[in-house]
Order: C-alpha cells, then structure tokens, then sequence
C-alpha cells in the first residue's frame, strides 16, 4: 500500500542507498518517492530532470543501472486509489535494472492531460526505441526526439489508441468491421514498405538494393514477423522487423478480466512458456495480496516451470537445426518434447497452456504416480541431450555457420536490452533464480551456464546447457518433493479451499463470492518478473482495488530481443540471418502481446 | 545424313533469327542456346564427336550460363527493352540485309564445291588430343598464357 | 525374337520405363527412409506400405490448375521445368546398365553427360528469373553459381578414370574395370565426384538453390501443379542417374564384387547394378538427413579452395603413374 505521508519522516539513513544518492544529487524536492507492494524503489520525477537523472542512474552512479529494463504508461485518469502521488493523466514509468548491484528502480513522470510529451531516451538505451513506439500506438504518448514514431502494433491506419481506458476492449463495443474495397485498398497500401521512412537508400555508389519481405509467412520466420531486408545480393545491409500481426491486446484484456480470470490468457503470451507465464502474474498478486504459499506449491511450480523451459528449449533446438539445413533433430526434440508433455498432460491435464497455477496454489495436487513418469524422463533425457551434442553442437558445417555470426558483447545486451539466454551467452553470469531466487529456486542445486563469445552458437549452447539444469532441477524436485497442502489458506486464495465452505453460510458465501468474483486486494502496484523461457518476463500490475488489474503491463523478452536482430545481422549473409532470427528464439505471441 | 545437316541447319539460322530480333534479352539468349545445340548436331554429323560434345559444354552450358547470370543481376528495365525495340524498324534492316547477300551466295557456292569432299573419319577425342599436343602444343601453350592472363586479370579484378 | 542388344526398341522401352518408375518410387523410398532416419513413419496409407504415394501425388499434382503466375516471363517460365527431366533422361542414354543393356554406347559417352549437366543448370535458371520474384531470383543465381563451379570439378575428377581407362565411353570404361574398381586408385577423384554430384544435383547438404529456410523454395517458389511435379522428377531422374553414374565410373558398374556372379550374366548385372545404385541412394538420403546446409560462401570458398586443388592434383598423379608405368 502507498503510504506517502510515512515517507517524508522515514529517516534519510533508512532510505534505499539510491534513493538517498539521488536526493543528495538532484535534491530531495526533484522526487515523489511511492511505496509499492515489492518494495522496490520507486520515484516521481520531473520530465525536465529525467534525462540527467536516467544519464545519472546509468552512468555515474555505483552500481550502475546498466539496463532499461522496461518503458511503458499508465492511464490514470478514472483511477480512484492515487494517494500520495503527483497529478497525472498520463504516467510513464522506467524500469531500470542493474547486474552489478543486483537491484532495480522505477522512475515514474507525470504528464498532464493537455501536454503528453516526453523526451526520447533513445540516446541513453537503443532499446527504448520500440518500447517508445509502442507508448505511442497504445497511449498516443508523443516522444520528442524519436527518429521513427510509428505504431508498432497497430496498423498505421488505425484509429485511437488502444489502452487509453476511453478505447472500447471488446468489438461489440464498436461498429461491426467492414471490409470494403476501398478499405481493403487503404489498408493494403499501407503495409508497402518504404525504405526511406527507415533511413535506408534504395542504391549505393555501386549497385541497387533489393528490399526482401521475409515474411510474414517465411518458413524461418518462427511465427507472422516481417523483416524488409535491404539486401546488396545476399548481404544484408540493414532490416526493419514489423511486428504486430499476433497482437491481441493482451494487456486491455487484464483491465476487463478478473485477477483469476487473467491467468489463461498469460498462458498464450509465450505460448511456448505454458505455465511459466503464469508464475510472474500469480506471484504478483499472491505480493499484494500478503498470500505465501505452502512450500509443496512452491516445487511443483519450480517443477513444471522447468518442465516447460525444456519444452521451450528443446523447440529451439530442433527448429534452429532446421534452419540451418539439418532436417533431422528437429523430429528427435519432438519425440523428446512429447515425453515431457505426456507428463504435463497427466499432471495438469492441458498440455501447452495448462493455466494450472491458481493465486494461492496450483489447481489440482499431483496425481498418484507421478514421480514414475517423471523418474523415466530425467533417467532418459540427459543421454538424448549428449546425443544431440554429437549430431548438432559438435557439426562441423553447423559450427562453422554459428560461431562468430551475430556477435554481441555484454554491453551491447545492455543496451539493447537482452536477458535470458542470450544475455548469458555473452559470458555475464546472471540468472533471475540465481540471483534473486523466487518460489524457493534458492534451495535447488543448479548451475548458470554462461558462454564467452555471445554468437549465435553459444546462444544455442547456453540452451542447451541449461536444460541440462533444468532436468537437474526436476530430479532435485522429485526426490524432495514436500509434503503438504497444494493452495494457501489464505482468504484471498483463488478458488479457495473448498472443505471451508461448507461449515456454515458465512463460509459458503465467502466461497461463491471468492469465486464468481474473485479477491478483492487492497490498492497498490507491484512488479514480479522470473527467468523465463526467453528472459526475464515480467508482471507490472497497478490495482485500484477492483476485482481486476487496472493497468497489467507485460514485459516479454521476445518484443525486446527482436529489436536486436538488425544490429546482429547487420553485412552479414542471408543464410547468416535466418541462423540469427532462430538463436534470438522468440515466439511471436510473445512480442505481440 | 545431310538430312540431319540440313534440319539442324535450318533450325539454327532460325534460332539465330529469333535470337536477333528479340527485345528481351532472356528470350534471346534462350534462342542462342537452342542455335549452339544445332550447330553441336552439325559437328557431330560431320564427324566431330568431340567438338560436338564441347560446343555443350563450354558454349551452351558455360559460357551461356555466365551470361544469364550477368543477365540476373542487371537490372536493364523498361528503358532498354523500349530503345531495342526501336532498332527493329523494317527499315534498318534493308543495308545490311543487302550487304548479306553477296556473303550468302558465296557461302551456298563453297558448300556446293565441299559436298562432294564431305569426309566420314571419326575425329574423336584421342585425335584432337593428338593433334593438340604435337603439331599444334605451341599454340596450345600459347592459349594457355592467354588465358592464365585473363585468370589473373579476372582475379585482380574481383579482389578489388 | 527379344534379343537384348543396345539400341533395340525392346532396351529403350525397358530402360525409360525402369527409370521412370524407379524415380517415382524413389520419392516413396527416399521419404520412407527419412521417416525411419528422423524417428517417424512416413507416407504409408496409399497401397501397401504407402508404396503408391507417387501416384497419388502424381494425380494431385496433374489435376491442378496449371497456374501461370501474371507477372511472370512466360516462354522462359514454361521451358524451365521441361529441360530438367529432358537432360536428365537424356543422360540416361549412356549407363550401361548391363552386358547388351544400354540406349547407345557413344564413344564420348563420358562428355555427352558432361554437357547434359551443364544444360540442368539451365533449368533452374530460368525458372529462377522467369518468375519474376525475389526468393526465385535468388535461388536462380545461387543455382548458377553452384553449379558451374561445381560442374568444374565434376569434369576434372572424372579424368583420372579416364586416363585409366583409356575411354570416354561409358561402357569402355566399366569394361577397363573388370579386373579391379576404380574406386581404390581413384579414391580422391570418387570423394570429390560424390561432393561435386550431390551440388550438381542440389541435393541436401547442397540445397543451396532451393534452401528453404532461407529462400523459401528457391527458383521453384512460384511453380506449382504439374511444373513444380516436373522440377520434382527431374530431380530425382537426376539423384537416380548421380547414384547410377558412382558404380559405373568407380564400382565396377555391372561387375560382381568378390566374383558372386550368378546365372545369366545379364540378369547378374542388373542385379548388381541395381544393388549398387541402391547403396548410393540410401546414401544420398542419409546425407540429407544427417547434415546441414552449408552458407553459400562457405559452399563455393570449399568449392575452388578445397575441391579444385584435390582434383587436380588426383589429376596430376594419376596421369604421372600412367606415363611412368607406359614408359
């Protein structure tokens, strides 16, 4: 809960160091400082001090926030709950993030209604480029200073927008859509693409560019991406990835939906995650709803999360081999990939988004038996992973494709944003659940995997190392699986534990209440983010004490780490390119949203 | 046999027609294939297996591949295709046309004489080697200086 | 009365036939067999075994429209997919499959196949540039590229066998090899002939014209219907005829390993030769199955740095011992 007035008399020595730092160094009345239920640092600042105190955070202060982590908004103009904060229509938020020092912070500007701009921080971090385009096709945020500000989701044809809270969620609330002719013509001429919106000459001093679609229906695509490529023969000069032909608006959808009614639709966000899209969003309301849930939930979580990286990864793996002409892995991490889905299947019940976990628990304990189909699986799969070592990682054609194409050092990660795996790959050894370890991942053994060269063949060799881990880490959970209950017994748990309804009628209203409408939590922000599939993913949930989210902000690796590609495969070969698109392994539900 | 010379004859002259008043550069290449296969039936009629067999592969299969090649990578557009059509005019035709029929006289006259002397020895493969590489090995080695010129020319220039 | 002599009618008719038949089915036998090699079934719902997927395909793909896409160059467009079965099976005119089996026995047998090689790489060309898309485009020029260099090699490593044998013919030369295959003195010029036909047929690894994960389907994006079917068996006529080629040049073509001959020797030879190409097509799939995609210039720097050198110099060798050992 925000609880401004406390702030002001905590004692300055109480204060997190950065927050204290950036008092002394700007002075204490630049900042509003807001409590949020993660406690994590969070300051108001004024959009003339941002750049200097976002140069400050990144480059002279210790430890430095070497990442920008995420840029979003928030529409605050029907919110109820804003005590302490400043007036605002239009709230951008930073979230920086530092590797150094292990913490994060938020910065929040304020925008009136009448005035929405804000300063470009392209300059500090090229990744805020596309999280800047989005700002403006989804709140119609204007950014001074972008070099390209162009919706990013949306159509460039398309009216209003989206997450304004005055834009209509659902198309009943809007005219039935037509498609004449004309509109069919409009909309058409507006997916042509012209080069030089993007800076790009169509010829050089020597010869004449080729501008190549590929996609959105390419087979090395991985999903409906478009990347106009400026080809000088089969070089690849420069590339615009276009993205937004998987959006679904799943952030709108979390201000209709109902805390518990939110949790499959996070399942389809990196349809390849499965329920591990699930732990960031379920954490975060279990943080401000006080829930702590019993340690049995905790490992089964771990367990299935794991199962589901391997699931990611091993699809990576096949389809990466594909890409690079070796048609065969592909089929062998299917037939893997189909062992560990018998298994979620008999313990969930689904099989790619299972939306199992619950707010307070998973939905249903394991079933008897489980610990055989998974004892076979962990018996069998490291033998396959060595196997495949052989047949891929160890290929000389293979080798000689991936190692120094796509090369990124850690910095460049930094910059452009890049977590998980790839970040990894470029030797910097750092995991969410290593370092700030979530759902008890701090009493597993397991080991980081980190590479030197950050090309696209250590991109693929961390994978395939970490689910080498992951397996370490579900035969750790199947030996010390606790007993116990499979939800909390807290109130807010959703559904509740159903033998509490029926003792008499003021349980059994509280139980039909909790579940056609869901906990009602006490109004405040929080952020949980995991080591995903991908990266980091990460829940940003703003409550204005309704049944639902007032703001959901999802933070995707995918949407990130596509920015990057142009930078990798800059005067790098076509076939170069698909081997990049594959190692960046993004899912385009993922970068849509 | 001089039906099969003559059939392939005919279709090369056709073929060399076609292969000259086309705009499209394809086309006309596509023609000059179909004329360098005729003119290897024509070799091989003769008695030249060999040299049948390396018209294909040098000049049909080489060195038209190369062209359509370069072909691919120019870009030579409306522009060119229109000024070509223009050369084809009826009326330029008429000079040089008038200036071809001397030639073609002479040459129905020199193959009238020849038809008789039409020898039917095999000259295969062993035969040019033969003659390559004893009476002829100075020009060969001639050609050969010739073209490991061009080799390095053709490498100095792609470095670059 | 039949009698098996080379050029009879009864020959011709069997052999195209036989081919014909053979590249239909090898395109069940090939996905068969990368179905047991990837870890799945395969097609097996048409006939026994699935064994008449060819034609089921061969009726799908002649029933659909025959589509000319409006942008794209017609002549040029309609000629590419005929030329590569043409010469393909044009090349078949010269294997001698067998004693009195065969089409014609040319004594340049060895250059005509030479010069039908070159006249494929035609095929993919023009379908590249005639249709007048990018991916087609680039798979066109990659083809171009790929194969004359690779045809260069292919040339140049045969004439180790030709020196040995005295022989352009075909025929001549699985004669010279009855005392003793190829394929051990001329063991460089076989590995460099398999590299450099596995290019000039743009079979996997090597699929470089039609890659598809990186140029869609190459210079066959835009075909479809009965043209596509067209490139279709003209490339397995031409995998069919790479793995005919390898026993007749460096295996002893008809000759019986270890003297197993049997019966007629005729029917021996078939047999032989037949088991012979099918060691090679089993080995032209495993190689799709098993390796990847090199880039394309990785593909022509091994080409001319790695192929060239080892071909010439089996050339340079082999013509030294024979001059030595003729002195």
């Amino acid at each position: 809960m925000s609880t401004p007035e406390e702030s002001s008399i905590e004692n300055r020595a109480e204060l997190p160091a950065v927050i204290n730092e950036l008092y002394g160094k700007f002075g204490e009345s630049s900042f509003v400082r807001q409590h949020t239920a993660e406690g994590m640092p969070t300051l108001w600042v004024g959009r003339d001090k941002l750049l200097d105190v976002l140069r400050f955070l990144r480059d002279d202060y210790t430890p430095r926030f070497e990442m920008l982590l995420d840029v979003t908004a928030i529409d605050e103009r029907i919110r109820v709950h804003r005590e302490g904060q400043p007036d605002s229509a239009f709230t951008v938020v930073y979230h920086l993030m530092s590797f150094s020092g292990n913490c994060d912070i938020r910065l929040k500007v304020a925008l009136p209604e009448n005035d929405q701009n804000i300063p470009t921080v392209i300059s500090l971090w090229p990744a805020a480029n596309w999280h800047e385009r989005e700002m403006w096709d989804m709140f119609g945020i204007n950014v001074e200073g972008h070099p390209n500000l162009s919706r990013i989701y949306c159509p460039p044809t398309w009216v209003g927008h989206p997450l304004r809270k005055e834009h209509p969620a659902r198309a009943t609330e809007m005219e039935p859509y037509a498609m004449s002719d004309e509109v069919q013509d409009r909309e058409q001429e507006a997916l042509r693409f012209s080069p030089e919106e993007w800076g790009m000459s169509r010829k050089s001093d020597t010869s004449e560019y080729m501008f190549l679609n590929f996609g959105p229906n390419h087979p090395a695509a991985h999903g409906v991406i478009r990347f106009a490529l400026q080809l000088d023969g089969e070089y690849v000069i420069d590339c615009v990835p276009d993205v937004g032909y998987h959006h679904r608006g799943a952030e709108k959808m979390g201000e209709r939906q109902s805390w518990h009614t939110y949790i499959p639709y996070t399942d389809r966000i990196d349809y390849l995650g499965g329920v591990m899209n699930n732990l960031p969003y379920v954490m975060a309301v279990e943080k401000m709803a006080g829930i702590v849930v019993p340690d049995r939930v905790q490992t089964i979580r771990v367990m299935l999360s794991e199962f589901f990286r391997i699931c990611s990864h091993l699809l990576f793996y096949g389809t990466w081999a594909v890409d690079l002409g070796q048609l065969s892995p592909l089929f062998y991490c299917f037939v893997d990939r189909e062992k560990a889905f018998n298994i979620i299947e008999s313990i969930t019940g689904g099989r790619m988004h299972p939306s199992w976990f619950r707010i307070g628990g998973v939905a249903q304990d394991l079933p008897n038996g489980w610990d055989k189909l998974i004892r076979e699986f962990v018996d069998y799969f490291p033998a396959r992973l060595d196997e495949y070592d052989k047949m891929i990682m160890a290929n000389t054609t293979i080798r000689q494709r991936t190692r120094g194409v796509g090369v990124m050092n850690t910095q460049d990660a930094f910059d452009w944003g890049m977590t998980g795996p790839a970040l990894r790959a470029t030797g910097l050894e750092w995991d969410y659940r290593k370092d700030r370890p979530y759902s008890g991942y701090e009493n597993f053994e397991f080991d980081v995997p980190i590479a030197v060269n950050g090309d696209c063949y250590d991109r693929a060799a961390v994978r395939v190392e970490e689910m080498r881990q992951s397996c370490r880490i579900i035969k750790q959970c199947l030996e010390n699986m606790p007993s116990g209950p499979y939800k909390s017994e807290h109130p807010l748990t959703t559904p509740p534990i159903k033998e509490k309804s029926k003792l008499h009628i003021e349980t059994l209203i509280d139980h039909f209440l909790s579940v056609s409408w869901g906990p009602i939590i006490d109004p405040t922000e929080v952020s949980m983010a995991i080591e995903a599939t991908k990266g980091i993913n990460m829940y940003y949930l703003v409550n204005d004490g309704g049944s639902g989210a007032y703001r959901t902000r999802i933070r995707t690796p995918s949407f990130i780490h596509i920015q990057a590609v142009p930078f990798l495969s800059r005067g790098l070969m076509l076939a170069d390119f698909t081997a990049i698109v594959a190692t960046t392994d993004f899912v385009m539900a993922d970068v849509d949203k | 046999m001089s039906v099969f010379f003559y059939g392939s004859a005919i279709i090369a002259i056709l073929a060399t027609l076609m292969v000259i008043t086309r705009t499209n550069i394809v086309h006309a290449l596509l023609y000059f294939i179909v004329s360098l296969l005729a003119i290897a039936v024509i070799f091989y009629t003769l008695g030249a297996p060999f040299a049948a067999a390396l018209e294909v592969i040098v000049y049909a299969g080489a060195i038209m591949v190369m062209f359509l090649f370069v072909v691919m990578m120019l870009n030579l557009g409306q522009v060119t295709q229109d000024q070509e059509k223009a050369w084809l005019v009826p009326s330029i035709w008429i000079g040089p046309s008038i200036m071809a029929v001397p030639l073609l006289i002479e040459v129905l006259y020199a193959i009238n004489l020849q038809q008789e002397q039409m020898a039917h020895t095999v000259i295969g493969a062993k035969e040019v080697g033969a003659s390559l590489f004893g009476p002829y090995v100075l020009a060969v080695e001639l050609a050969s200086m010739l073209l490991l010129a061009g080799l390095v020319g053709a490498f100095h220039l792609a470095r670059k | 009365m039949f009698s098996f002599q080379v050029g009879s009618l009864l020959n011709i008719a069997l052999i195209l036939g036989t081919v014909l038949g053979a590249a239909a089915l090898l395109i069940w036998v090939e996905r068969r067999l990368l179905g047991f090699f990837n870890d799945r079934l395969g097609p097996n719902r048409v006939g026994p075994f699935g064994i008449l997927q060819s034609v089921a395909d061969v009726i799908k793909l002649i029933t659909k429209e025959d589509w000319i896409p409006p942008f794209a160059d017609k002549l040029p467009f309609v000629v590419a997919p005929i030329i590569l079965p043409i010469v393909m099976l044009l090349s078949f005119a010269m294997i001698p499959f067998a004693p009195g089996v065969g089409i014609i026995d040319m004594n340049i047998g060895l250059l005509f196949v030479m010069a039908m090689a070159g006249l494929a790489a035609y095929s993919a060309m023009l379908g590249g540039l005639a249709s007048n898309n990018k991916f087609a485009l680039l798979g066109g020029l990659r083809a171009a590229g790929q194969m004359i260099s690779y045809e260069v090699f292919l040339g140049i490593s045969l004439l180790g066998v030709v020196i040995l044998s005295d022989s352009f013919s075909l025929r001549g030369i699985v004669e010279a090899q009855s005392d003793g295959w190829y394929v051990f003195p001329q063991f460089i010029g076989f590995m460099v002939f398999m590299v450099a036909a596995l290019a000039e047929s743009h079979r996997w690894p090597f699929d470089l014209p039609e890659g598809e994960a990186e140029i869609i389907s190459g210079f066959n994006t835009e075909y479809s219907g009965m043209k596509f079917g067209l490139f279709f068996v003209g490339e397995y006529i031409g995998m069919l005829f790479m793995a005919c080629l390898i026993p007749v040049l460096f295996f002893g073509g008809w000759h019986a390993p270890f003297g197993l001959e049997f019966g007629n020797e005729i029917i021996s030879g078939l047999f032989w030769m037949a088991a012979k190409t099918s060691v090679f097509i089993g080995f032209f799939v495993l190689v799709r199955a098993a390796l990847a995609r090199p880039r394309y210039d990785q593909l022509m720097s091994y080409g001319w740095l790695v192929m060239l050198p080892l071909s010439l110099l089996n050339l340079l060798i082999t013509g030294a011992i024979v001059l030595m050992q003729g002195s």
